[in-house]
């Protein structure tokens, strides 16, 4: 074998994994999004179904306004459940949650903690989501700022949580921050709060970011969207 | 490699240039369906959570 055909083919390899690893980035930071992009719309589209369905069922029931919201059955693993708008994400900013945070799950939406509240109930509803790939459905992350409002619904009440302290950040194993009562929170007492988790730094791995919000409002969806989320 | 399979191709240049296109969408479509699906997980982007591991 000439010299000439060891550094054609050697030269030939080397072009073949430069051009593999640019389809790869393509891959991760486009390809990714289009896919989750469609799988959230899916999922968004599979709750209202259900809850189109379903509706009857919630209207019957008269309760009052102001009683607290009814305690909702429990959720299915990796079935959508709720959906969540954070105007300071943007006013279109809306993705399904899903229960449980299993790297599949993470893919069509955020990830409910499985043994944390439920929405709107007392104790902590944790939920982990994207900062990077996958639709960046957490990008702008950092920008929480107090008084921003996290608003979900469940098809039958809308809840309106506000956030509390600007994101903390701290180490992924610091369990500690989704406790019912979150560590480092500023919470002192048991109540109905949230918990959003997401990595930082941005494209790394080595550390958390945590914002927390508590309950604020909560109203029927007959009674229309709540105030954070009118123009 | 490419030359050869350039000159292993059946057909006239036009047939082998479109051949080599197919050949290159087969590849691409396998990378995006099979390979990069498994190898993403092992980038760190999928760590949102705080479990401990």
């Amino acid at each position: 074998m000439s010299v000439r055909v060891v550094v054609r083919t050697f030269s030939e390899l080397c072009i073949t994994v430069g051009t593999v690893i640019v389809l790869f980035v393509v891959y991760v930071l486009f390809w990714t999004g289009v896919k989750a992009d469609r799988a959230m719309d899916s999922q968004i589209d599979q709750l209202h179904d259900q809850w189109a369905r379903g509706s009857v069922a919630a209207r019957t029931d008269d309760r009052s306004p102001d009683a607290a919201p009814p305690k909702p059955a429990p959720y299915r693993d990796g079935k959508p459940f709720a959906v969540m708008y954070v105007p300071r994400f943007g006013f279109t900013w809306n993705k399904p949650v899903l229960q449980g945070t299993a790297t599949g799950t993470l893919k069509k939406g955020l990830g409910h903690y499985a043994g944390t509240a439920q929405l709107g109930q007392k104790g902590n509803f944790a939920v982990a989501g994207h900062r990077r790939t996958y639709g960046d459905p957490f990008k702008d992350f950092p920008e929480l700022r107090p008084g921003d409002a996290v608003v979900l619904t469940d098809g039958a009440t809308w809840f309106t949580y506000r956030i509390d302290k600007k994101p903390y950040r701290t180490l992924p194993g610091d369990i500690g921050v989704i406790d019912p009562v979150p560590r480092k929170s500023g919470y002192r007492e048991p109540g109905r709060y949230l918990t959003l988790t997401t990595c930082e730094p941005e494209w790394g791995h080595s550390h958390r970011l945590i914002a927390w919000a508590h309950l604020d409002a909560t109203q029927p969806v007959e009674q229309g969207k709540p105030e954070a989320l009118r123009r | 490699m490419y030359g050869w399979i350039w000159r292993h191709l059946p057909g006239n240049a036009w047939v082998k240039a479109l051949l080599s296109l197919l050949l290159v969408l087969m590849v691409v479509y396998v990378l995006f369906q099979y390979v990069f699906p498994w190898a993403e997980p092992l980038l760190p982007f999928n760590d949102v959570t705080v479990d401990g591991q």
